[in-house]
């Protein structure tokens, strides 16, 4: 009897911790495809210091102006300037940068916050910055505090090279370096998406082991990335061909149109930037089509009106609260651009369709409601519950067999 | 507490050093900040760090460099109030831009949409040779322009050295004040403050004063000051004019020198004050020299008319602390007391260059490292105004400020010494040649301990004669005289 019983009540036993393994990792997943895009964040880095690298400061305050045009405010951005160019003795034109021969943008503007500044740019507080481990008197304008729901734009400029990234001509950043800290962050749920855009040369390498990331360099391994025209009254390269001609997509939008990432991605004419710009998106899950660029360069947020002032639920029992009204506003607000809806408008999307065919609808029939909770992405954890729970009285059932 | 940002130096000789807009308002270039703590001893430390990490939050600049041991010091004299509470610091090479201002500006409740505030036009503003912000702002319930016409310039104005025979007194203070001869005001002002009474010069300060909300939209507020005849004045200095500078040269060591030159205050001192021989100048030196520059106290010198003399007939007090490596700075108080009829004083002690790890170097370590400016004051007289107003009850806060009792201030400049630098490229040219010879090493040695060159011959003729068609033939030769070893055609 006991060669009959060990090998299967083996089996049994070694099924179970299976089972419970494969839950936990389930249900660890599980609520970061459930949050809610609430904020966006932007870590704009520059790393050059020295007047010759003009032009990467012009690269970083240009992303910034795009940024806060858009509609990050102040509070959500990480400014790192390496040196300082605007009031540089050196500088023609005190308290401005150009990016531009015809000196038409001034970049710095009369209201730039720099969070970080001259020696403060180095890699450990960097990493700092990105993995939010900081010591306790650092003050919040200098920390990175994005949460799950938080969409990240990195954005780093300088002279790089096949997997890392010079930082003030002293020391260096490592592609693995990055990717440690990117994984980290996603440990600890420090984003729900992140956009690497890396303007160096051969940029590509930087981001080639961050997993689970969307990432454009500006050149690919082997490749350099050039500055775009030389200022002559300034004396220097006021601005890389990668960022200009970012900008210059950027430049022809405002804050409600909703051009979509793969018109960025492919405005980029390698014959003009004399390098291929590389994007990769291999476990990214949505369509780029899909995604507006507002998602990661501006701050458009999807407002539902309520028509009365809600009280603090669960985060599933608000949504489902949400729905109740949004089925009343349906009515009137149908015309809805379809773009805009980030991912609370999925779930939107996904709700409306139902409840339209009639609240009844879900009492009815239990059958349906289960496949419904099964469509539904966020209840994959109570499903795998269910199913946990429907396994114990098959073990005990076998194993009583097997005896 | 007390928070600076100032870009340039100011010009002692030039713009003076006597009124309280220089001596409280002059500031050393780049960031200072001094702070009383009224919190026990023990917790000063943690505060102080606290606070500059919340400043530099706030005004975007790096002042939370100043939490370092390496830069932060506690005076006892030189700082009223004089207590141990007390902790300075300043970074001399920190830009101030933009973005220190705009903290500034979001404190204050249009931000730079309305009010005075509207002339911060940002690319003007840092063209200047000087320009400087300063932490204690004071809401005021109206706003004002305050002309001052120093004293030198009303001095001059009064008894004119040209050939304008005619006094201009009167023309100063009387109603039409605008037309005197030498200069004319676009705008006539609201009220005129006389000074009270100064102790050191003949001559007193006018003070204009312009009410800006008399104006609006329609008739703005332009005021402008057009000289009819060219005027120079000069203004009221410092009782003696301190500037700094290095001596010797070489990466070894050097020497700081402060010298202190009379300029014609003291001269009109002198006359006043000549009832017997024996007044006497009190100065007051602080000088805080960071850790690498290791000053040897013992080599003060004091020099007096270009004589070097003994060091205790003229220092009355010293307060020495001197620097720990890698820890804390060299502070230095000296309280000198020079004879009034002196011409030039001098302080010379000396250095030696420390050395410093290589990760202690900054990214730019080829530029120099700064020694802050040393601050000299003289207590004995006070740069304050005193303006005689009617009403006691509106006492703007400006006039108040002018007569606070502070002494005179001057700050001297900020040097650069260079410290001998590395080859910041050698520890990554070692680490490349010694991996090479490694690789090399091991490499030949695994090659010659493991590798049987015959059996390799062998196996490649076997694969060779494995292989019927002609290109895997043809691609195994390639590779096989790529790979260096020859075959051996049947």
């Amino acid at each position: 009897m006991e060669t009959f019983i060990n090998p299967k009540s083996l089996f049994h036993l070694l099924l179970l911790p299976c089972l419970l393994l494969y839950s936990s990792i389930a249900y660890n997943s599980s609520p970061v495809e459930a949050a809610m895009h609430t904020n966006n964040w932007a870590v704009l880095v520059c790393t050059s210091r020295f007047w010759f690298n003009y032009r990467h400061m012009a690269n970083t305050l240009s992303l910034y102006r795009t940024v806060k045009r858009l509609g990050i405010p102040d509070e959500r951005i990480i400014l790192m300037l390496a040196d300082d160019m605007a009031c540089n003795t050196r500088n023609k034109y005190p308290a401005q940068v150009f990016n531009n021969e015809n000196h038409r943008l001034n970049l710095y503007g009369d209201n730039v916050e720099v969070d970080y500044r001259g020696y403060e740019v180095t890699v450990e507080n960097f990493l700092r910055v990105l993995t939010g481990r900081h010591e306790t008197a650092v003050p919040r304008s200098k920390r990175l505090l994005s949460d799950e729901g938080s969409h990240i734009l990195l954005y780093m400029t300088g002279h790089g090279g096949d997997e890392f990234l010079k930082f003030q001509d002293s020391e260096e950043l490592q592609s693995h370096d990055l990717a440690d800290a990117v994984k980290q962050m996603k440990e600890k749920h420090r984003f729900k998406e992140l956009l690497i855009m890396v303007d160096t040369c051969q940029a590509a390498t930087l981001f080639n082991q961050s997993p689970g990331v969307l990432a454009i360099g500006s050149s690919m391994k082997g490749e350099n990335s050039y500055s775009h025209h030389l200022d002559s009254d300034v004396g220097v390269s006021v601005v890389d061909r990668f960022t200009y001609y970012t900008l210059a997509f950027f430049e022809r939008l405002n804050i409600y149109d909703n051009a979509s990432l793969s018109s960025l991605f492919s405005s980029y004419n390698p014959s003009l930037l004399m390098s291929t710009a590389y994007y990769r998106k291999d476990l990214y899950k949505r369509r780029l089509e899909e995604v507006p660029v507002t998602n990661f360069f501006g701050s458009v947020m999807e407002t539902i009106h309520t028509d009365a002032a809600y009280k603090a639920l669960s985060r599933r029992n608000s949504g489902r609260f949400e729905d109740e009204m949004s089925l009343d506003q349906s009515v009137h607000h149908i015309k809805r651009r379809m773009l805009i809806k980030v991912n609370d408008g999925d779930e939107i999307h996904d709700i409306n369709p139902e409840l339209l065919q009639g609240e009844e609808g879900a009492s009815k029939c239990p059958w349906s409601t289960f496949r419904k909770k099964f469509q539904k992405a966020e209840n994959v954890d109570s499903l795998l519950n269910y199913g946990l729970v429907a396994m114990i009285p098959l073990l005990v059932i076998s194993t009583w067999l097997v005896q | 507490m007390e928070l600076s940002f100032t870009q340039g130096r100011w010009n002692y000789e030039s713009w003076g050093g006597f009124d309280p807009i220089s001596s409280s308002n002059a500031k050393p270039p780049g960031v200072e900040l001094w702070a009383v703590f009224d919190v026990p001893q023990h917790h000063i430390d943690a505060s102080w760090k606290n606070l500059t990490h919340t400043l530099s939050g706030l005004f975007c600049a790096s002042i939370n460099f100043l939490e370092s041991t390496a830069t932060y010091s506690t005076p006892e004299w030189s700082f009223p109030p004089a207590s141990g509470n007390v902790r300075y610091g300043t970074l001399p090479c920190e830009a101030v831009c933009t973005e220190n201002l705009t903290p500034w500006l979001k404190l204050l409740p249009c931000r730079d949409k309305a009010g005075i505030a509207l002339l911060l036009d940002r690319p003007s503003l840092y063209r200047g040779f000087y320009h400087s912000q300063r932490g204690r702002c004071v809401l005021a319930k109206s706003s004002s322009v305050y002309l001052l016409l120093d004293r030198g310039l009303v001095a001059e104005l009064k008894f004119p050295n040209k050939e304008n025979g005619k006094s201009a007194a009167n023309g100063l203070t009387s109603e039409n004040f605008w037309s005197n001869p030498s200069f004319e005001l676009s705008v006539n002002p609201d009220r005129i403050f006389l000074e009270e009474s100064s102790s050191h010069s003949k001559s007193l300060s006018i003070l204009y004063m312009f009410q800006v909300e008399k104006y609006s939209e329609s008739e703005p507020f332009d005021i402008g000051l057009m000289w009819k005849v060219p005027v120079a004045w000069l203004c009221q200095q410092t009782p003696l004019h301190a500037s700094r500078f290095l001596m010797g040269s070489g990466n070894e060591r050097g020497a700081i020198a402060i010298s202190l030159k009379s300029t014609q205050f003291t001269e009109g001192f002198m006359s006043a004050n000549s009832k017997d021989g024996s007044c006497e100048l009190r100065v007051d030196v602080f000088q805080v020299v960071p850790w690498y520059v290791k000053v040897y106290f013992h080599s003060l010198r004091v020099f007096v008319d270009q004589q070097p003399r003994a060091v205790s007939d003229f220092i009355e007090k010293i307060h020495v602390s001197p620097s720990k490596d890698k820890m804390s700075p060299g502070v230095m108080e000296v309280v000198l007391k020079l004879p009034c009829r002196v011409n030039t004083a001098a302080l010379t002690i000396e250095f030696d260059k420390g050395f410093l790890r290589i990760d202690e170097y900054p990214p730019d370590a080829n530029q120099g490292f700064d020694i802050p400016s040393a601050i000299i004051s003289f207590p004995n007289f006070h740069a304050s105004m005193v303006f005689l107003e009617d009403d006691s009850l509106n006492r703007s806060p400006l006039l108040s400020k002018f007569q606070e009792k502070c002494p005179v201030m001057s700050y001297t400049e900020v040097l650069l010494v260079p410290l001998t630098t590395p080859d910041f490229s050698m520890p990554y040219n070692v680490i490349t040649i010694k991996c090479t010879v490694f690789a090399l090493y091991f490499g030949s040695l695994l090659n010659v301990l493991q590798r049987r060159v015959a059996e390799e011959e062998r196996f490649l003729k076997a694969k060779a004669a494995k292989k019927t068609g002609r290109l895997p033939l043809l691609l195994s030769k390639l590779s096989a005289k790529l790979r260096g070893s020859g075959i051996n055609q049947d």
